[in-house]
């Protein structure tokens, strides 16, 4: 008994000095330089994010055909699945405890903080190795790119925000549904009518967890106005764009009241709420169709989504979408091997008329969308083109979308604030939030309070 | 003296090397190492961290005392540590005697004593999330929200309740006591068992009421564990998270703002790992004092 227990102890000390040995090793430290030569053809192994879960029978066997397909291929590549994916909470511990997959989805908001911070590895030469870069849309491409132009993404999927609006509520307010708003005067009018003609809010704004900074960012775009100066370093909303988006919310929430009674609101709980019928019009991208429909089971026919209003303008929209990351860890083959699976799993959709129908059958087996509306990550005659491809499974009713459509071609793409963006929009939610629950708010002392808040924050 | 002491202790040393005193270190080692690198690490982890720049992917970079002048700075740190003393404040105020009164009236019941054991426990068994979800119902501004209704009946309202500066916190800590009381009331019921029943017979042989008996029996034979909860109370009220962070964000306007809150932001939203865990660093130090300036309050009063 003593003996084996001595053992054991002994085992045991040294099985911990391996952990911690261990542990040591995988620190993060200086990472994503790892590698040196690239040789294309060497054995290497990469891991791949969002892979769908068991509840998608027919999107996780496509997803598994689609890596045997590709290793089939690629015969030198190994690749290995998991079902991590993005979320705005937990990503940033997943990016500190260094378990990221080789590939994920990641949210535009993401790399204009992590390109700084040296989270995002540098891909441009291995882009062109793999013969990616000439497909992709430069004015996307902004997004992922530093300074001088090097690049540290795919973006794969990429919308705008427009202005969501229930064409039911439209139609009982004696408004016409295939006219959205165009102007925020119209916005206005629009949202008295249907508060007073049906008692719900006429317009809601998002406010709660960064979407009140995200959003009211958004307005301030559409009436000619910046949040952050072309470095960076200081904030610029405290002039007359940013004022008058406030003073635009605070009229109709205290003149007309046309903004029903809930001013907390994330964008699950606006498109909830939206979906219920409770909300004319909602700032939103169009894939809020997918969850307003898909989750909050609101019928197709009230959905209707427009440009984003303009005040004088047009000035310009904000981007928003998702790309596919590479982990800092991955060395350079693992890049390579990462950038080839992207291409073949994004982007011969595009290119092979075979592959985007089957991608759409696919899609619609799942109960999913096919057609919504968006913004090509891709130059605008490869999008046309596989767009006509998959005419014949289109499931959405596209030509609600047509005034957001319409905007596509029209508003300039603005990016998001470049600098601690998620930061900037968390100081200016209570801004929005202050607007819209005290009455005798003064925007001109809270714009110029959170300024010099914000900037404080910019220069650390 | 000296010289028999190092002796007696040199003499002890090798008789309790020969009694197998080394076979039980080995034997406890591995526990007390897994303790301390799984319990302590994380700590002493976090102070290092504390004076870093480190977003854990660069290179950590000793910035010295940076961090805590930067939070202690930050002007959203004020209002936060009111905002959390507020919380501390109305849950003593509200949430603290609940419970009490819960414990002694079900105790009360011999009967059906179970009943309301189980009733009101039941809230501690919901999940927080799912409660959070369900309370946000029942806090629907509009007047069709059921707060709103009920109280609509009586020709009150509607009120803003989490939309409204003044009424979020409130409404936070209304929540959260329904949360909390059943399990602490076990607690509570646990301590009232032990106290003896010949002190009750006396004091209705003396002509005690019901009150008189709670006052006079009940409350000081369970002072000392009332004590206890009190600071456990405390101490959790300053880490107030779930609640704000599911009901408002924070929000209306950081009414709602906590200290912890603002911990997770510098960390989960900012990536600020340093000024994250200064400020959790500092939260600790706080509360280690608060316990400590209690116990000796509260020391003449302690039962034991």
């Amino acid at each position: 008994m003593t003996r084996v227990s001595r053992w054991g102890a002994a085992l045991g000390v040294a099985g911990l000095v391996l952990a911690a040995g261990c542990a040591k090793g995988t620190t993060p430290g200086a990472s994503g330089d790892a590698g040196g030569d690239i040789d294309q053809n060497a054995p290497v192994t990469i891991t791949i994010g969002d892979r769908p879960t068991p509840d998608k029978p027919n999107d996780l066997k496509a997803f598994n055909q689609k890596i045997a397909d590709f290793t089939a291929k690629n015969p030198n590549i190994t690749v290995k699945s998991t079902e991590t994916s993005w979320q705005a909470q937990t990503f940033q511990a997943q990016v500190a405890g260094g378990t990221l997959p080789t590939v994920m989805n990641i949210s535009f908001t993401e790399p204009a903080n992590m390109i700084p911070n040296k989270q995002l590895p540098d891909i441009t030469d291995e882009l062109k190795m793999v013969d990616l870069t000439k497909d992709l849309n430069p004015n996307v491409l902004k997004i992922v790119q530093d300074a001088n132009g090097r690049i540290y993404g795919v973006p794969i999927d990429v919308f705008s925000v427009g202005i969501a609006y229930n064409r039911k509520l439209f139609s009982e307010a004696g408004l016409d549904p295939d006219k959205p708003p165009t102007t925020w005067d119209e916005v206005r009018q629009y949202a008295k009518q249907i508060h007073d003609k049906t008692g719900k809010a006429g317009y809601s704004q998002l406010t709660t967890n960064n979407t009140g900074g995200w959003m009211l960012t958004t307005m301030t775009y559409s009436m000619g106005g910046t949040v952050e100066s072309a470095d960076g370093k200081k904030s610029t909303f405290n002039d007359a764009p940013t004022k008058k988006a406030l003073q635009l919310l605070k009229d109709m929430r205290w003149t007309d009241n046309s903004m029903g009674s809930r001013f907390l609101y994330n964008q699950e709980e606006v498109r909830q709420d939206f979906a219920a019928g409770k909300i004319g019009m909602v700032l939103q991208a169009p894939d809020a169709y997918d969850m307003s429909v898909k989750q909050f089971g609101m019928k197709p026919a009230d959905f209707g989504e427009g440009a984003l209003p303009q005040d004088g303008g047009p000035y310009g929209t904000l981007t928003g979408g998702s790309l596919k990351m590479i982990s800092p860890k991955a060395t350079k083959n693992e890049i390579v091997a990462a950038l080839k699976w992207i291409k073949f799993d994004q982007f011969d959709k595009y290119t092979t008329e075979s592959v985007a129908v089957q991608d759409a059958k696919t899609t619609i087996a799942d109960k999913g969308f096919v057609g919504r509306p968006g913004i090509s990550p891709l130059s605008q005659s490869t999008y046309d083109q596989f767009n006509k491809w998959r005419e014949p499974y289109v499931n959405v009713p596209v030509k609600q979308f047509q005034g957001y459509i319409d905007s596509t071609t029209s508003l300039k793409l603005l990016p998001e604030p470049s600098n601690k963006g998620q930061e900037v929009y968390s100081l200016l939610d209570p801004v929005v939030q202050q607007v819209l629950t005290k009455k005798d708010a003064d925007i001109d002392k809270l714009l110029s309070d959170t300024a010099s808040k914000i900037d404080a924050r910019l220069a650390r | 003296m000296f010289q028999q002491r190092t002796q007696k202790s040199g003499r002890s040393v090798a008789t309790w090397y020969r009694s197998g005193g080394l076979s039980s270190i080995f034997f406890a080692l591995p526990l007390v190492l897994i303790f301390l690198y799984f319990s302590w690490g994380p700590i002493v982890r976090g102070l290092v961290l504390s004076f870093q720049k480190n977003n854990l992917v660069l290179p950590a970079e000793w910035v010295g005392w940076s961090n805590f002048s930067y939070v202690l700075t930050d002007p959203q740190l004020p209002q936060a540590a009111l905002n959390t003393l507020y919380f501390a404040f109305l849950a003593l105020i509200f949430g603290f005697p609940v419970p009490l009164f819960l414990a002694v009236f079900i105790s009360e019941l011999r009967k059906t004593g179970w009943l309301y054991n189980v009733l009101s426990y039941l809230p501690a068994v919901v999940p927080p999330v799912a409660a959070i979800l369900l309370w946000t119902f029942f806090y629907d501004p509009s007047g069709a929200g059921v707060f709103n209704s009920i109280l609509g009946w009586f020709g009150i309202g509607p009120f803003a309740w989490l939309n409204s500066q003044t009424l979020a916190m409130p409404a936070i800590v209304l929540e959260a006591t329904w949360a909390g009381a059943g399990a602490t009331s076990i607690i509570y019921l646990a301590a009232l068992t032990g106290v003896r029943t010949e002190l009750y017979e006396a004091a209705e042989l003396d002509g005690a009421g019901i009150w008189s008996r709670v006052w006079h029996v009940t409350l000081p034979q369970i002072r000392g564990i009332i004590l206890i909860m009190m600071l456990l109370q405390l101490i959790g009220t300053f880490q107030v998270f779930t609640e704000p962070f599911l009901f408002t964000g924070g929000g209306p306007n950081n009414a709602t703002m906590t200290v912890l809150l603002l911990i997770y932001r510098y960390a989960f939203v900012n990536g600020d790992f340093g000024a994250a865990t200064a400020l959790s660093v500092l939260l600790a130090v706080v509360l280690c004092a608060l316990s400590v300036v209690y116990h000796f309050v509260t020391r003449r009063w302690s039962t034991t």
